[in-house]
């Protein structure tokens, strides 16, 4: 039984004479409903070359299955499902292809991609091991009628008003004793990647988007930090967060009224939401002396070719393909999720698209003042003493947010310096 | 007026261990919505839970990784623990106390030191992502060889020289003549090893991360945690269910076996 | 005829016993070449305060669960060896979580602790008791993993204790009944000294159970509310697999090892003198 499929792959193989390259996409159900449809067109080409398409697994964060994969030997042709952070360890282990040895690179990813962005994927040794594909910026996903029952037209903007409006919706509806509508509900659970959501973005937020990083050195804005271990402090400590572990989707139910999440969720409500479930989408609340654009996390995802291809040439076309307008359009209209194009909502193209689609436009207006992550080792375990003392201050108030931020920091520091 | 105390208790007892599976079984029938609700059965029954964990993981895949793991593991440990077990008590050979010290030794020593060292061996080997990385290294147990060893230390020597007399070869003695006799053994051994094999989730979870490859408790245990049930509660709790179901036939089946032979692994102190 | 044996001994138990003790000396993510750094890891397991707490937690796990088993164990056994109807099915039920796996009970019990929804928060709440914050407090989320764990164990030592029961001989019973012992005083003197052999298997096994809890943290608490469920072997998994720390992670393994391997040392000891 075992490693059957693999004779079963190099039969096809020989049979045909088809060169094949095989492309690893997002567990997600639309997208990967999308990568088989794209495939499948790929593939009635008949142009010679063969794409086998394959999930990551979902479950698993997709950059452990890829460093595996990479130690084992069994690494894709091309993989979509990237993330920027992990990057700089595939370089570092001669895992990937540089895209700039293509003659056509230029052309290609000039024509699509917005010069600061490319800028931002060049590796250190000066080549560009990546396409960005798209991006999921965070925002604030709300009930719109809690908020109209509570008497709030305005989704607020600043952390007062947001406070404000938590204290009229957090309540006991049913007057049963216990409260049973919050405004917002974040899993308190200590996992690195659940940090994206709540301090990560809001971080980005309150810094006017900055990220942890600059030029490589750990460099965190301690303002905005205790701004953000104060602003869910306030929650927890209120109430108006619940401090558990909810089962199940609150939102979809109208237990909470607040979510902060990506372009994803869309497809995922109009599928399970109950009909009369009315939402809408806002940019994060910032600090009350905040102004400026407001920025947030952005869930980059890129398109590499890893190096152990046989066909390098073949999956650079392929990868042109993925990144074609109509491919674009389709991540669009198919997926929620937005790619990483110039001019994008000015492009006659997809204006009348996000004419019939205003939830998406927002995000698409929200994609240009958009973050990523570091590319620094170690990130996730950052991420991970990030959650340690967002637990401790923010969720269970047990140290002051000054107190979070310069331990932080100093524990960041010190694992930097074991890892050095 | 004792009894009846008695059995209050002892019900009392039952409902304790019974009602949460109970619960799970009618709870994947109910609408999400309906989960949180203190009443047993549901207003509204619905296969939608299910549906979701067939759309969303391959669990019949999943399933038939496990049953291939474990079969294989059950049958090697079981005849490889008899061989062993037989060459430890019945024969002699330089070296045999020495060999069989060691043994005892292994099993003294906890696998938090050997997990990380066994899992690069699996990667340079080659063997992540292949059910063969998560069978070669349960073949053979020193505990399979220590429960065969002492049943087989009860055998008379009067049987083994007839049959050597008769010509038999020693795996034929053992396999003909011995195992036979050792039918309890045989099937502790098989419980046990089957049981926690099934049940096994630390080692596929490090071992395996190609979602067609995982074994059953793996693919249920990343499901739940993971995003792919969407946080539907309904549909973690059916995954649980198909995860469980498996054993608690053979265990509804097999019982006085399954509690004698768990009961016995606990007498090898 | 031992040689596939030996052969599997030297590859998965000596070759990795050796492996690990050079891989405590190195750093290694496993992708890029290893890199030799001396006593590195040791020097950072003494000032990793995480470490040491996920130590603790599961001494506090042990201490919580061992216990709790042990009475609970002994309260079922004492009644099912009484004469009753239906004796198999209720030992039958006793048993069933034994056999199930972990991942069932704890995606079962993540439910049932839930605050606001969880079936046990929703009973005390009908009969009017506040309801707990069994997995998301720092003081309740062991206590609630290891009645947990409890829970799933026990009937595996409810079916030890009764052996044991069976294995007393009734002329002690029938003797002590005699110089007018009530059923209290010849529980505590008769049963329970009795019953030492099986209470100190229970102890061993469970103490050897403890020591690896991993599955439970993983999926309900991810080791939080703020470390309090952080298992040691959680934290080297997390370690090695999560952050590409290897040779720190052998490490821990190995010091982790070491204790493991006296506290079983120590228990033997003490059997050996106390009990026989």
């Amino acid at each position: 039984m075992i490693g059957c499929a693999n004779g079963e792959e190099e039969r096809v193989e020989s049979e045909q004479h088809l060169k094949t390259i095989t492309y690893w996409s997002s567990p997600n159900p639309q997208e990967y409903e999308l990568a088989k449809q794209l495939v499948e067109e790929w593939n009635t080409q008949q142009n010679g070359v063969r794409v086998k398409l394959q999930a990551l697994p979902a479950g698993q964060s997709s950059e452990e299955v890829l460093l595996s994969a990479m130690v084992a030997g069994t690494t894709p042709d091309v993989c979509s499902n990237i993330w920027p952070g992990i990057t700089n360890d595939f370089i570092r282990a001669n895992g990937l292809y540089a895209l700039d040895s293509f003659e056509d690179y230029e052309q290609v990813m000039g024509e699509r991609v917005p010069e600061d962005i490319l800028e931002s994927v060049k590796a250190k040794d000066g080549h560009t091991y990546q396409v960005p594909w798209k991006t999921n910026p965070i925002m604030a996903q709300y009930n719109t009628k809690i908020f109209r029952d509570a008497g709030i037209d305005e989704f607020p903007e600043t952390y007062s008003e947001f406070l404000e409006a938590a204290s009229k919706i957090t309540k006991d509806t049913d007057g049963d004793g216990r409260v049973d509508q919050w405004m917002g509900y974040r899993d308190i659970r200590p996992i690195w990647w659940q940090r994206y959501y709540d301090y990560y973005t809001s971080y980005i937020t309150a810094s006017g988007g900055k990220t942890l990083f600059s030029q490589g050195e750990l460099n965190i804005d301690e303002q905005a930090s205790n701004e953000v271990f104060r602003f869910y402090q306030q929650m927890y400590e209120n109430g108006y967060f619940p401090q558990s572990t909810m089962q199940g989707n609150a939102f979809l139910y109208n237990r909470i009224a607040v979510e902060f999440t990506g372009p994803w969720n869309i497809s995922f409500l109009e599928r399970n939401a109950p009909k009369s479930l009315e939402y809408n989408f806002a940019p994060l609340p910032v600090p009350d002396n905040y102004e400026g654009e407001v920025y947030t996390y952005g869930d980059h995802k890129n398109i590499a070719i890893f190096s152990n291809t046989k066909y390098p040439r073949e999956s650079w076309e392929f990868v042109k393909f993925l990144i074609s307008k109509e491919a674009d359009y389709r991540l669009l209209s198919f997926a929620s999720q937005i790619p990483i194009r110039k001019g994008l909502l000015t492009d006659p193209d997809f204006v009348s698209f996000f004419n019939e689609n205003p939830k998406l436009a927002q995000f698409a207006r929200q994609a240009a003042f958009t973050r990523g992550v570091d590319s620094v080792r170690d990130f996730k375990e950052i991420l991970d003493a990030v959650s340690r003392y967002y637990e401790k201050a923010s969720v269970y108030g047990k140290m002051s947010p000054e107190e979070a931020t310069r331990d932080m920091i100093a524990a960041i520091e010190i694992l930097r310096e074991w890892n050095r | 007026m004792k009894k009846t105390l008695l059995y209050t208790s002892l019900i009392f007892g039952a409902f304790i261990f019974a009602y949460p599976f109970i619960w799970m079984i009618f709870s994947t029938f109910k609408p999400n919505a309906e989960i949180g609700n203190i009443q047993l059965l549901p207003e509204m029954w619905t296969w939608q839970n299910y549906k979701l964990v067939f759309d969303r993981i391959p669990i019949e895949k999943g399933f038939l990784n496990s049953l291939i793991v474990t079969s294989i593991v059950t049958l090697s440990v079981t005849i490889f623990g008899a061989i062993t077990g037989y060459a430890f008590s019945r024969l002699h050979w330089k070296g045999r106390d020495a060999m069989f010290s060691l043994s005892l030794f292994t099993m003294m020593i906890p696998f938090q030191i050997t997990l990380i060292p066994t899992y690069i061996l699996i990667v340079k080997f080659g063997l992540t992502d292949n059910l063969a990385g998560l069978i070669v290294p349960t073949m053979i147990t020193a505990f399979s060889i220590l429960l065969f060893r002492q049943s087989f230390l009860t055998i008379p020597q009067d049987l083994l020289d007839a049959a050597r007399l008769d010509g038999c070869s020693e795996l034929g003695i053992l396999f003909r003549i011995i195992f036979p006799l050792s039918k309890p053994v045989v099937v502790t051994v098989a419980i046990l090893t089957f049981v926690g094999n099934w049940n096994e989730v630390l080692w596929p979870l490090i071992v395996i991360r190609e979602e067609a490859l995982m074994t059953m408790p793996q693919m249920v245990a990343l499901f739940a945690v993971g995003g792919g049930s969407d946080s539907s509660v309904g549909a973690q709790l059916a995954s649980a269910l198909l995860l469980a179901l498996p054993v608690v036939i053979a265990y509804l089946i097999f019982q006085k076996h399954f509690i004698k032979s768990m009961a016995s692994s606990g007498l090898k102190s | 005829m031992s040689m596939p044996y030996m052969a599997h001994l030297s590859l998965f138990f000596v070759y990795p016993v050796v492996f690990s003790i050079v891989l405590v000396f190195h750093r290694w993510d496993v992708v890029t070449p290893m890199e030799f750094v001396g006593f590195k890891n040791f020097i950072r397991i003494l000032s990793d305060e995480v470490f040491l707490q996920s130590l603790i937690n599961t001494g506090v796990f042990l201490l919580l669960h061992i216990p709790l088993q042990i009475v609970l164990a002994l309260f079922f056994a004492v009644q099912l060896n009484e004469k009753i109807i239906a004796r198999g099915l209720f030992r039958t039920i006793y048993f069933l979580p034994v056999v199930v796996s972990g991942v069932v009970v704890t995606i079962l019990f993540q439910q049932l602790f839930s605050f606001e929804t969880g079936l046990i928060n929703q009973f005390l709440f009908a009969v009017g008791i506040d309801q707990v914050p069994w997995l998301v407090s720092e003081k309740w989320a062991m206590p609630s993993i290891a009645f947990m764990a409890t829970w799933k164990n026990v009937g595996l030592y409810v079916i030890l204790f009764m052996g044991g029961l069976q294995s007393i001989p009734p002329e002690l019973y029938e003797a002590a009944e005699l110089e007018g012992a009530n059923s209290m005083q010849r529980f505590f003197h008769i049963t329970l000294p009795m019953l030492n052999p099986t209470v100190v298997t229970v102890v061993v096994l469970s103490v050897i159970g403890g020591f690896s809890l991993f599955i439970e943290p993983y999926v309900m608490t991810g080791g939080g509310p703020m470390n309090s469920t952080l298992s040691a072997v959680l934290y080297i998994y997390n370690q090695a697999f999560n952050f590409g720390h290897m040779g720190y992670a052998a490490t821990m393994g190995l010091f982790f090892a070491v204790i493991i391997f006296t506290v079983v040392k120590v228990q033997r000891k003490f059997i050996e003198t106390e009990v026989y």
